[in-house]
């Protein structure tokens, strides 16, 4: 019974999915026309994940009971040995396969055509907070199969079917335009801002039991209504539907409030001192206070936030790169005290003095004192078939905006613009009156060098050659003029590790073979790290090192030989009191506590649900641990207690 | 004779108009029953509420002693029915018709069908929107009787037929049914159209079923055509 009801229905409907088929062939076979036209392209693929495709599904829903409206056939329909739901789902079934037909040719076209392919992303007005990447669109398709529902579902009223597309249209578009609304309003809490991943998870149930509850309106009217009796069916419908969607609300608000949101995306550490710690997601920066265990949320995510940020007496800097539009983008220059006050922007469109509209921030430092930003930028100065020559400029702004001055780094090339070259801030050095930069430049033999820039005499000069810092962060000890080196031959890997006193210039060697990255403790009298040495039978091993200042000299060590091992390395840092330290073993999915020579001291259990740690930070007497998901680009943040030894997600 | 078909306090309103007031009825199998009525006194909507084309208010219907609820479609494949307004999709063809409804009948006589159409004379080919009422009726019996339906309600199927057709639908049709057992439920306006076939009058008035009897006991009762009778009986109710 459903396959004859079925097949009635792609007999009736055939001439609308032809016509539909026609033209979605058509504007598929369009940008051939239109091959040195990317604009062109780009709006005919919208075109059809905006416009054809919910058209489509509301015409095609429109049409669901036409036939029995517009002939009459009510009666004939209802007498006969089928029962309504069955009628409901054999219509509905027809459309949406006729649908999902539309949808397959779209799709073949996607995988066989690349212009489609590319173009078939979701446009970053549509979900301004939520990146979702080149990934197959199912917003088009979700609002579409909305549409079709509701169109649907408006058939079974017996009115004209222009007056049901354009109601279907209306209410189509109404329900997610006041979710949408809801989401990025305050009365929704501004979840768009503060919780994207929750925002979008809301919006998806929310239409999915709106869906639902036009459907369930629809079947129940069907199914108990009255039909030669137009007001009273109406009536019934209207009262489902207002009862189905006084659940949906419910149920969504109540999923927005009560259900967890499975981890942040792009979540990763800034940066940490003393009792608090600064970390990233999706949404922006966040400062975590050990003492409070408060978490502040000091930067709206505002478009798209760049990578560089550097933290200096409880002062944040960082930058923005501000979309006005995909040819629009602004790099801005942002500070804010990490209790989240006086938040500013230091440079951007709005501020004097226009910012290097050409140019790009690979660096930002801010200076120890927490008054100075320095920001290197680079500019491209030609092209040459696929290589490319830049040159490089230093800027300084005051931490109130004031004060932006140009420096000029000519003395770094003398030669000119450089090919593939790559700047970064090393160390504050002599109070913050130099900085510390190094240059590599990829143009074989690749070369490294570290370069010493004078604020106040505004000159550059080379410290050494062959030289690179350990750690990027944090750049070097604040009460030091001292930075840990790596001298290294071009990208040779692993190189020497030397202290290099940035105030007379002498090195130190401290291991032969310096790998990963060094932590100074709490004191900055000692340093963490890993050596690598061939031990018995030519087998490298792996030294866990402590270093110290005073005596010039290793005074602990502990080696490892098991590859896993390895992270002991890696996921060391210091505790609190300068003494102990405290590592991630991922193999025995714990933390352990390691004594000043190095020996076990402790032991702390990871909970199961943290399934596989990627980073931490001990900040007073928390540890905050970062985990990935599964799932790329998706993690969790912990937080453990030393004290009173428990564990907490923060998100 | 065995009870076919029961109806108790069935009552029906549209709006503030109550058609169907505690209307209760007993149908035992293998008769033809007469339903008069004037227009608009419910004889429709007795019929669309038996085949649950629409909902009763209240009231309880048994067929074959199980209780018929509203939406379910089971017990349909027992019933024939041709409606007053032969309603059907305009865009499809007669035999497009028939092999739709076929699919609904586990009892479906193909054979019959293909010979009832051309009885009445219709072109497999044509379609059902260009054919007129009285074809369309036809062709609603032909679909009816081919699903060979225990019951068979006749919602005044011969209003819009031509004088020849009708006297063979009444005499040949109806009397061929009744030999076989069918339980028929001929509800017209038409008074005269029942005299020669009906063997139970039920005589719809004012919402309510003024006359259930056998139609001969009727008859020799009042001494006059069932016309007459009819006239007389809905001026006493």
């Amino acid at each position: 019974m459903f396959a004859a009801l079925y097949f009635k229905e792609w007999r009736e409907k055939a001439l609308v999915f032809f016509f539909e088929l026609g033209v979605l062939v058509a504007l598929l076979a369009a940008p051939f026309l239109f091959r040195d036209r990317a604009d062109v392209q780009e709006w005919l693929v919208y075109a059809i994940l905006m416009i054809f495709f919910p058209f489509a599904a509301l015409v095609l829903g429109a049409a669901g009971f036409e036939t029995e409206s517009g002939q009459g056939a009510w009666a004939y329909l209802f007498s006969r040995p089928v029962s309504r739901p069955t009628i409901w789902l054999s219509k509905f079934g027809a459309l949406l396969s006729m649908f999902a037909a539309l949808w397959l040719v779209f799709y073949v076209a996607r995988a066989v055509l690349p212009s489609v392919a590319e173009l078939a992303e979701l446009p970053g007005f549509v979900f301004p907070m939520y990146d979702l990447g080149t990934v197959f669109p199912w917003w088009s398709l979700g609002l579409s199969l909305f549409l079709l529902m509701v169109a649907f579902s408006l058939s079974l009223l017996r009115g004209r079917q222009f007056n049901i597309l354009v109601v279907a249209l209306i209410l189509g578009l109404l329900f997610p335009a006041v979710l949408w609304a809801l989401v990025v309003s305050r009365t929704g809490g501004l979840m768009a801002w503060l919780a994207p991943a929750r925002a979008f998870r809301t919006l998806l149930i929310g239409l999915i039991l709106i869906t639902l509850a036009f459907a369930g309106a629809s079947l129940l009217t069907l199914k108990r209504s009255d039909f030669s009796q137009p007001g009273k069916q109406l009536r019934t419908f209207v009262g489902w539907l207002a009862a189905f969607l006084a659940l949906a609300a419910t149920v969504t608000v109540g999923s927005a409030l009560f259900i967890p949101v499975p981890g942040e995306r792009h979540l990763d550490f800034i940066g940490s001192a003393d009792n608090w710690a600064v970390y990233c997601t999706e949404r922006g920066l966040f400062s975590y206070d050990a003492a409070s265990g408060r978490v502040r949320w000091l930067t709206k995510r505002q478009n798209a936030l760049s990578w560089f940020n550097s933290i200096a007496k409880d002062r944040l800097a960082y930058t923005v790169k501000k979309l006005e539009s995909r040819n629009d983008v602004t790099q801005e220059i942002w500070v804010t005290n990490t209790d989240g006050t006086g938040q500013k922007c230091l440079v951007g469109r709005d501020t004097p003095g226009a910012w290097l509209p050409d140019d790009s921030i690979r660096s930002l430092a801010i200076s120890p004192d927490g008054r100075t930003i320095a920001i290197l930028t680079e500019s491209v100065s030609r092209h040459e078939k696929l290589k490319t020559w830049r040159t490089a400029t230093l800027w300084t702004v005051n931490a109130d905006g004031s004060g932006l001055e140009k420096r000029s780094l000519e003395a770094m090339f003398p030669d000119g613009p450089e090919e593939n070259l790559y700047l970064a801030f090393a160390a504050w050095a002599r109070e913050g009156k130099v900085l510390i930069i190094v240059k590599r430049c990829s143009r074989e033999p690749v070369r490294w060098s570290l370069w010493a820039y004078d604020l106040e005499r505004r000159t550059a000069i080379k410290l050494r050659d062959d030289a690179a810092p350990v750690s990027w962060w944090p750049l070097n000890p604040k009460s030091r003029d001292v930075l840990a080196v790596r001298h290294r031959h071009g990208d040779e890997w692993p190189g020497t590790l030397a202290l290099l006193n940035l105030a007379s210039g002498e090195e130190t060697e401290i291991a032969g073979v310096g790998n990963l990255r060094v932590r100074w403790d709490p004191n900055e009298e000692k340093l963490l790290l890993i050596d690598r040495r061939k031990g018995p039978e030519a087998r490298e091993s792996s030294v866990l090192t402590v270093y110290s200042l005073a005596a010039g000299k290793a005074i602990a060590e502990r080696t490892f030989t098991d590859l896993d091992d390895i992270y002991y390395g890696y996921w060391t840092t210091w505790m609190p009191d300068g003494q102990s330290l405290l590592a991630i073993d991922r193999k025995g999915r714990s933390l352990r506590i390691l004594g000043p020579e190095l020996e076990d001291a402790g032991r702390i259990d990871l909970p199961a649900r943290i399934q596989k740690p990627s980073g931490f930070e001990v900040v007073g007497d928390k540890v905050l641990i970062l985990a990935s998901s599964k799932k790329s680009f998706r993690g969790s943040l912990w937080r453990f207690d030393l004290v009173k030894k428990s564990w907490k997600r923060l998100y | 004779m065995s009870e076919l078909l029961r109806i108790e306090h069935l009552s029906k309103s549209f709006g503030r108009k109550q058609v169907l007031k505690d209307l209760s009825l007993s149908v035992e199998s293998g008769r033809v029953y007469g339903l008069l009525g004037r227009n608009g006194e419910g004889k429709t909507t007795l019929a669309r509420i038996l085949m649950g084309v629409i909902p009763a208010d209240g009231g309880v219907i048994t067929f074959k002693g199980r209780r018929i609820g509203f939406g379910q479609s089971a017990y349909k494949r027992e019933f024939g029915y041709v409606p007053e307004d032969p309603f059907f999709y305009e865009d499809m063809t007669i035999r497009g018709l028939v092999n739709f409804n076929a699919r609904f009948y586990p009892r479906w006589d193909r054979k019959r069908i293909a010979a009832d159409l051309e009885r009445f004379g219709l072109d497999p080919k044509s379609r059902f929107g260009t054919l007129s009422r009285g074809q369309k009726l036809k062709l609603g019996l032909a679909v009816a009787l081919a699903a060979a339906p225990e019951f068979l309600i006749l919602d005044d199927p011969t209003s819009g037929l031509d004088v020849p057709t009708r006297q063979d639908f009444l005499r040949d049709v109806i009397r061929e049914l009744a030999a076989s057992g069918t339980t028929v439920l001929f509800a017209t306006h038409l008074v005269h159209e029942l005299e020669r076939i009906v063997e139970r009058l039920l005589v719809l008035h004012g919402g309510r079923l003024i006359v259930d009897e056998d139609f001969d006991k009727v008859k020799a009762r009042h001494q006059a055509s069932l016309e007459d009778i009819f006239v007389r009986l809905t001026a006493e109710a």
